[in-house]
């Protein structure tokens, strides 16, 4: 295959990806959507390997093999429920294939120049002969794309890992607080960049492989200190990140698919974390440099009232009542796994000709539309799925507002007390509906740790519990 | 001290202010409790009864005023009464102090607290003492029954085998408490009932009663109702038209009407005039809640029924609870119970009247020989106000468009400001950067603006799908790889086999997983 048709194919790849993520503006075209990623993709990979100076093609084609097993593997296997982990996971991979390909490169750079001395250009082939046709100038950029690539391949590859093992229990969620952390943090980048300039003076190697090092503590340390509450955020941005790192390759390899391709991934994730963001009323450096995660709350004094704990006979018959029900889900629903059973008590109260909906708050879950996810894994649908902005302005008119494992986006504090940490974010007001039942797993204060008044309003009532548990335990009494 | 109770004077009143279920209740509050004899004649009680309950019957009118230090009353005093009244007594009763200002300066006179059960605030604390709800219920109540007596028809349609009987029509104008036990009561009796009324609010009550609510094409008619305590405010002229239109319109086809429109402070607004009488059929009834206050219907004499031209009877009575006397009792006795209850907080038997209560607050007229009629408006509003339109909806078009010329040039300024250091910056690069890089870059930043203007489009329900494509496609960075696998070098060819592994298992496992997602999207 030549240059050129390997570049038209480019194109008409670049062209399908871009279809791909327009067409998840709606649900209907979504599903076609998919299908333009898949053809591009396969366009993609199957020009490259018919290009000219690609070899090695066994090797190539087990490793695609393998890989396309394990990735189909995964997907089989994986809960819905586990869907935040998974990405997170999916992109580490992404960030150190790109700290790979970059230190490739530089050796191929290096066989390049030893062969430009030795007057061997001809007998290259590939990266490396269009290296030894570069100006010193060229080079240079080379150089610095060469090493943004590997830092910031390196910061998604372990932040990545960190955020997998944060979403699945498996480190805790809490805000790693070392002190000095942001001195720490800037002293590290410092040292990033005086090793790339080394680099780019003409230093070997090694500093490269010391910057992956670096770059790859400092993701390590930059996700500990972001608290579970701000998964969403940190999810999209390392979205956002190895989005870059496939551009900065790109522009080292001076492949524009690659810079195409990153340069869309990496604003999608950016405006998503930006969504989250404006989501939560806070700045996305705020969140990023480590937020409130683990920051506890000050002293003041706590929501007068009490708790007041209903059983399922009262909620139950509460719900007969009503004509109008929202329901809110959150993490907790995930954890539950009860977004079957939440979808079989919607489907009996609609049969029952009550107007059912579902509020969904921007950061419920723990990441971006992981509620929706869940909602249409179990059938429940989409159209009676509504947004904060969409279904705010109903509370007042509605019967019964039942909160299932979510604390933060309801929380009245948002928007009465300026001195709680979430003061100013957008929230769900569950609190005007004439009554709201909480479902919860026991009293604390969850996930992020800040007290709610909501619970302690005359007209919620704690429904305690686990989620499943207790919407199973609805259902044999909603005829 | 002592609670007494006299035999209403008021000609063919027959309820009495203290019953002997009331009186056992006042007795715990610590009071005396006395009757006059015969007080309880007309609402069925005997003195034994009375007796029996530990009250103390008491001979004479002058007797009960002289012994009693609270003198509970149904009716307001008269004249006479006042005369002979003694001075320093409190007195519960209905007063009018608006209508009866002569009335008021008389009892003042007397040095009396007169706590007016008619001005207890309509607050839902002071509902237990709302004497104006209890009577106005037995009123509707009533109200309808008289309508029946005078009907010559059933009020539930039958098939029977001596033919088919239609059921009566019923409007119920004013769904006040009296008109929503009308309706109440209409509807158990199986009459078809309408119901109007001119706080279109009251809907929802007249239509959960079992009523049809009926509709004016109207689009100024929303009163507030919340603004005047629930009670309704006059009306303009152009809705009183339409209004009087649309009862024309239903004039021929009503059997029963029952009037019960009241604006406080004001004569009763006619609303059902003679040619809407003339229009109905014979043999149907008018009862006109209003009587006493100058009635809805045109041809409404107080305090009788006289049957019009074209043979439609028309009730005007006024004494409608006094017709229940025995049931308006109990509950006028319990409203004065509830509201000795508010005026006893230490159950010590002696009434301390908080001037800071709202309910005794409103219910005070004299008190210390001066007059403290009206009161201050009550600190909690009956009904909560509906919250207030959305600003936006009151902008007008030349608001709007300013405020959206002005948004637009924000926009543009940031606009400006953005491309301008953009541009400043893509100039930077420009001047050391040699043409090959230059051409990436290109390409780069166009790429950051698609992607920035698809991504705005996504469904915010869609965004886990898009994180995992997005993830999918970022693992293109296979291509990367690819090139590389070519190498000579071993080491070269083992990284990039590596890299070529992990993309894709995330080519694979991020498109698999988006279909499986988008897959579960339904519509409803």
């Amino acid at each position: 295959m030549s240059i050129g048709l390997v570049s038209a194919a480019y194109v008409v790849a670049a062209i399908l990806f871009i279809l791909a993520l327009g067409g998840l503006s709606n649900m209907e075209k979504a599903k076609r959507a998919i299908w333009y990623g898949i053809i591009g993709m396969a366009l993609a990979v199957g020009a490259t390997i018919g290009a000219p100076g690609v070899d090695n093609y066994w090797v190539l084609i087990v490793m695609v093999v393998i890989g396309g097993v394990a990735g189909g593997f995964v997907a089989k296997q994986v809960q819905m429920t586990q869907m935040p982990e998974l990405v997170a996971g999916f992109h580490s991979l992404v960030g150190l294939a790109a700290v790979f390909i970059g230190i490739n490169a530089d050796l191929a750079m290096n066989a390049a120049l030893d062969a430009m001395e030795a007057g061997t250009t001809d007998t290259l082939a590939g990266f490396a002969k269009t290296i030894s046709k570069k100006s010193a100038v060229e080079m240079d950029i080379l150089k610095v794309e060469l090493f943004l690539g590997i830092l910031i391949g390196a910061i998604t590859f372990t932040g990545s890992i960190v955020a997998y093992g944060k979403l699945s229990g498996r480190v805790s969620s809490a805000a790693l607080t070392l002190p000095f952390r942001h001195q720490t943090n800037l002293g590290a980048f410092i040292l990033c960049f005086i090793l790339g300039w080394m680099y780019v003076a003409g230093a070997g190697i090694w500093t490269m492989i010391l910057v992956a090092i670096i770059a790859g503590a400092i993701g390590w340390h930059l996700i500990m200190a972001i608290g579970g509450a701000d998964m969403p955020v940190v999810v999209s941005m390392l979205n956002s990140y190895s989005g870059w790192a496939a551009a900065a390759i790109g522009f080292t390899l001076g492949n524009d698919l690659l810079i195409v391709v990153g340069a869309l991934v990496g604003s999608s994730g950016a405006i998503l974390s930006y969504i989250m963001c404006k989501g939560m009323n806070r700045s996305f450096v705020s969140v990023i440099l480590g937020g409130w995660g683990g920051e506890q709350q000050a002293a003041g004094e706590g929501p007068e009232g009490e708790m007041i704990a209903i059983d399922a006979d009262g909620v139950a018959s509460a719900l007969q009542d009503a004509d109008s029900v929202v329901i809110v889900p959150g993490y907790g629903m995930a954890v539950a796994q009860a977004q079957g059973s939440v979808s079989e008590l919607t489907r009996k109260l609609r049969a029952a000709g009550k107007t059912v909906r579902f509020a969904i708050h921007p950061v419920a879950g723990r990441l971006p539309g992981h509620m929706n996810v869940l909602l249409a894994e179990a059938r429940v649908p989409y159209d009676i799925v509504l947004e904060m902005e969409e279904i705010n302005d109903d509370f007042p008119q509605t019967d019964v507002a039942i909160i299932i494992g979510a604390n933060d986006i309801v929380n009245p504090a948002a928007q009465d007390d300026p001195g709680s940490p979430i003061a100013g974010m957008p929230v769900l007001e569950v609190w005007k509906a004439r009554q709201v039942f909480v479902s919860k797993r026991g009293q604390g204060t969850g996930y992020s740790g800040i007290e709610n008044p909501l619970f302690f309003k005359d007209n919620t009532r704690m429904f305690y519990g686990d989620a499943k548990a207790s919407m199973d335990s609805l259902l044999p009494q909603l005829g | 001290m002592k609670i007494g109770a006299p035999k209403e004077t008021y000609d063919g009143e027959a309820r009495v202010a203290l019953t002997p279920d009331s009186a056992a209740r006042l007795q715990k509050l610590g009071y005396d409790c006395l009757i006059e004899t015969g007080a309880g004649a007309g609402a069925s009680i005997s003195d034994a009864a009375y007796e029996a309950a530990g009250v103390s019957v008491v001979a004479s009118a002058a007797d009960l005023w002289d012994q009693a230090d609270v003198i509970a009353k149904v009716r307001e005093p008269s004249d006479a009464e006042i005369a002979a009244a003694p001075e320093g007594k409190t007195l519960i009763s209905f007063v009018w102090p608006a209508q009866n200002e002569d009335l008021l300066a008389a009892l003042n006179a007397k040095k009396m607290s007169v706590l007016a059960m008619d001005m207890v605030p309509r607050i839902s604390r002071a509902q237990k003492m709302d004497a104006l709800s209890s009577m106005a219920n037995i009123a509707g109540y009533r109200a309808l029954i008289e309508a029946g007596n005078n009907f010559g028809r059933f009020f539930t349609g039958q098939v029977t085998a001596a033919g088919k009987v239609p059921p009566a029509k019923v409007l119920v104008v004013g769904a006040g408490v009296a008109g929503l036990a009308a309706i109440g009561t209409s509807t158990s009796l199986g009459a078809i009932t309408l119901a109007f009324d001119v706080r279109p609010e009251v809907a929802e009550q007249i239509e959960s009663m079992g009523a049809e609510f009926v509709y004016l094409d109207f689009e100024e008619s929303s009163q507030n109702s919340a603004a005047t305590g629930g009670y309704a405010a006059p009306s303009s002229p152009e809705f009183r038209e339409k209004q009087l239109a649309k009862f024309r319109e239903l004039a021929p086809e009503i059997d029963i009407v029952i009037t019960t429109a009241l604006i406080p402070g004001r004569p009763a607004p006619e609303l059902w005039t003679e040619d809407m009488v003339l229009a109905m059929k014979p043999g149907s009834v008018i009862v006109d809640l209003a009587a006493e206050r100058g009635g809805n219907c045109t041809l409404t004499v107080a305090d009788e029924k006289i049957v019009s031209e074209n043979g439609v009877t028309i009730v005007g009575y006024t004494d409608f609870p006094s017709r229940m006397a025995t049931q308006s009792s109990t509950l006028y006795a319990t409203n004065i119970r509830h509201m000795m209850d508010d005026l006893t907080p230490e159950k010590n038997g002696a009434p301390f009247v908080n001037m800071e209560d709202d309910v005794i607050r409103g219910a005070l007229v004299c008190h210390d020989g001066e007059i403290t009629f009206p009161p201050p408006p009550p600190k909690v509003k009956a009904i909560a106000a509906p919250p207030a339109k959305k600003k936006e909806a009151d902008e007008t078009p030349a608001q709007r468009v300013e405020r959206e010329a002005a948004e637009m040039k924000r926009s543009l300024n940031r606009t400006a400001l953005m491309l301008a250091v953009g541009g400043f910056l893509c100039l930077l690069v420009g001047t050391v950067a040699p043409a090959s890089f230059m051409q990436h870059f290109i390409v780069f930043v166009l790429s950051v603006f698609v992607g920035f203007y698809v991504i705005w489009g996504v469904a915010h329900a869609l965004h886990t799908p898009l994180m995992a494509i997005t993830n999918a496609i970022s693992s293109i960075i296979i291509v990367g790889a690819l090139l590389q696998v070519g190498s000579g070098s071993v080491f070269v060819v083992i990284l990039a086999a590596l890299s070529i592994l992990m993309a894709s298992v995330n080519i694979f496992g991020g498109f698999l997983v988006t279909r499986r997602m988008l897959a579960m999207f339904e519509r409803s």
